[in-house]
């Protein structure tokens, strides 16, 4: 049996949730920022795992499964609108998107 | 093992760092594959190798190679990152970020969450009741090896009610599972809460429940499975003992094979035969000596007893055979399939008196549980209990698809104003030759033109 408990893995994942979520604020890459947001999704996912083991049931296996399909939903239609704005502006930089503030 | 967590995490965060700081966005998504990397030996730490291979696939395979194809496409390695104006947005993130981790990590450094975080404790034990008392007719014999389920009532001379002593359980009452065939008595296990009871062995004709004749104290632990066997002992009284099951899948390539021997004055042992025999006895003294050692898969297995074997996938026959070597009972053909648990009770068969006694190897079945975080463990979940929810996902999974083709299409409005002109074309070029069919003169040459915008008149109005 494991001897690791399920603290450290959920320690681990706030760390790199906290990371991913730094990411989405200082970054200014559209790409990066997506980029973060995936390693905030994965490490949800990984504090799922572990308490699906620390619980012995496999349903958090199974909620993993759904952030995956998820995630790969929204990088595929997030990518094609970055590839789209950076067709008309050349930029994807996010300050640059300004059209619809107030 | 903790050495190895640490160093895996320490990459993991290592890496993530890296991604958040690198300019140039290839070198970002490439530290992102060795983040995603560590996280699904994470997974195999913690015993879901199906997910970590899901992972491996899905997000470093697919979902990274999408990133770095459109990184690429794009050209847009680097960009001008921070505009001096929002550079006070970061500090602030990092500062939010390094409270919010403070907050997070300080209960559970301090364990003051310890009893929330703690594993419940499964308070289910199942319970299966197996009847090994010799009895019945030679019609319910047959009725037996024609794999039929009969509740046999009135015929059977002793079943099980099983009463809980506390008086809330007394609904729980479990009937026996007498005489039934293999798929049957995969249901035999019923579930219950852990504890002690007390088991009554009654006679049931079928509506009422006559004793109890026997009864004795069992305690169930959480998370297990038993079967009660009730079998008559070496002095004909009705004795009842507790086989604990396991019911953990069989390793891989095998099945987990239990015999209970009832036959109060017979030690039993199982033997592989090879070939189909019909003889009476196994072999005679001389060939015994010589009988390969491992050829006998149980030895000598005492009235009362049980013990587990595991068997490898395949077909074998196979013999229980007395401490003289008479062979009590064969199993032709036997099939060995993977993952199978069964219980095989040996049971004497009333015959008639001062004929040749014959035995029978009463079936009880269980499909082993498939092992934590397998696949077959997620699959099940998956596909029995989240139906909808998987059925809902791939809707999403569809309407993303069309919207990225929506999306993907190149300069979907120049597109739209190429087809507004060539509407207006295919309008236009019949009414010209309509108008020249009319009037029979060449509508596009000059000279008609030069008549419409009145030139000289050439007569052409007779």
């Amino acid at each position: 049996m494991n001897p690791i408990g399920a603290e450290p893995y959920i320690v681990l994942s706030m760390v790199l949730f906290l990371l991913g979520a730094l990411g989405v604020l200082m970054r200014r890459n559209a790409i990066l920022v997506f980029m973060s947001v995936e390693l905030m999704l994965n490490s949800a996912n990984l504090a799922l795992v572990a308490f699906a083991r620390e619980w012995g049931q496999v349903n958090g296996h199974v909620f993993v499964f759904f952030v995956m399909t998820v995630a790969a939903a929204e990088v595929a239609v997030g990518l094609a609108l970055i590839v789209n704005i950076f067709r008309e502006r050349q930029s994807i930089n996010i300050d640059d998107l300004q059209q619809m503030q107030g | 093992m903790e050495w190895l967590f640490l160093a895996v995490s320490f990459v993991a965060v290592l890496a993530a760092g890296m991604m958040l700081t690198r300019q140039n966005a290839v070198h970002s998504a490439l530290f992102l594959i060795v983040n995603f990397g560590c996280v699904a030996f994470l997974y195999l730490m913690l015993d879901a190798p199906f997910l970590a291979m899901v992972q491996v696939t899905v997000y470093t395979g697919a979902i990274m190679v999408l990133f770095l194809f459109v990184i690429m496409l794009l050209g847009a390695e680097t960009t001008t990152d921070t505009s001096g104006r929002m550079r006070w947005l970061g500090l602030a993130g990092s500062a939010v970020a390094i409270i919010l981790l403070l907050i997070f990590a300080f209960p559970i450094a301090s364990d003051m969450l310890a009893d929330e975080m703690a594993a419940p404790q499964d308070t289910r034990a199942q319970l299966r009741v197996i009847n090994a008392i010799p009895g019945g007719d030679a019609e319910e014999f047959t009725v037996m090896e024609m794999g039929f389920a009969m509740p046999l009532a009135g015929t059977v001379s002793a079943s099980v009610a099983l009463d809980a002593v506390d008086e809330s359980m007394a609904d729980s009452r479990i009937d026996s599972v007498v005489y039934s065939d293999s798929r049957e008595a995969i249901r035999g296990y019923t579930e219950l809460e852990a504890g002690a009871y007390t088991v009554a062995v009654g006679v049931d004709d079928g509506s009422y429940v006559s004793g109890p004749v026997f009864t004795k104290d069992l305690v169930l632990p959480p998370d297990s499975a038993f079967s009660v066997v009730v079998f008559e002992n070496e002095e004909g009284l009705v004795d009842v003992t507790l086989l604990a099951d396991d019911i953990s899948a069989p390793d891989v390539g095998t099945m987990r094979l239990t015999v209970f021997n009832a036959v109060t004055d017979r030690q039993v042992s199982l033997v592989n035969v090879g070939q189909y025999t019909t003889r009476r006895t196994l072999c005679d003294d001389a060939s015994c000596a010589s009988l390969i050692p491992h050829r006998r898969l149980i030895d000598q297995l005492p009235a009362g007893d049980h013990t587990s074997i595991a068997l490898d996938e395949g077909t074998y026959n196979l013999a229980f055979v007395d401490q003289d070597q008479n062979i009590l009972r064969t199993l032709a053909d036997y099939k060995a399939e993977r993952g199978l648990i069964e219980t095989r009770v040996l049971v004497r068969e009333p015959g008639v008196p001062g004929s040749q006694p014959s035995y029978r190897a009463a079936v009880f079945t269980a499909l082993g549980l498939p092992a934590f975080g397998s696949p077959e463990s997620v699959g099940q979940v998956l596909f029995i209990e989240y139906v909808l929810p998987v059925m809902l996902v791939g809707m999403l999974l569809l309407v993303a698809l069309i919207g990225v083709i929506v999306l993907a299409r190149p300069d979907a409005l120049a597109q739209a104003e190429r087809r507004r002109i060539n509407r207006r074309r295919r309008v236009n070029r019949p009414l010209v030759s309509v108008i020249s069919q009319q009037t029979g003169a060449d509508v596009l040459s000059g000279e008609y033109m030069a008549k419409l915008t009145g030139g000289p008149d050439d007569g052409s109005d007779q």
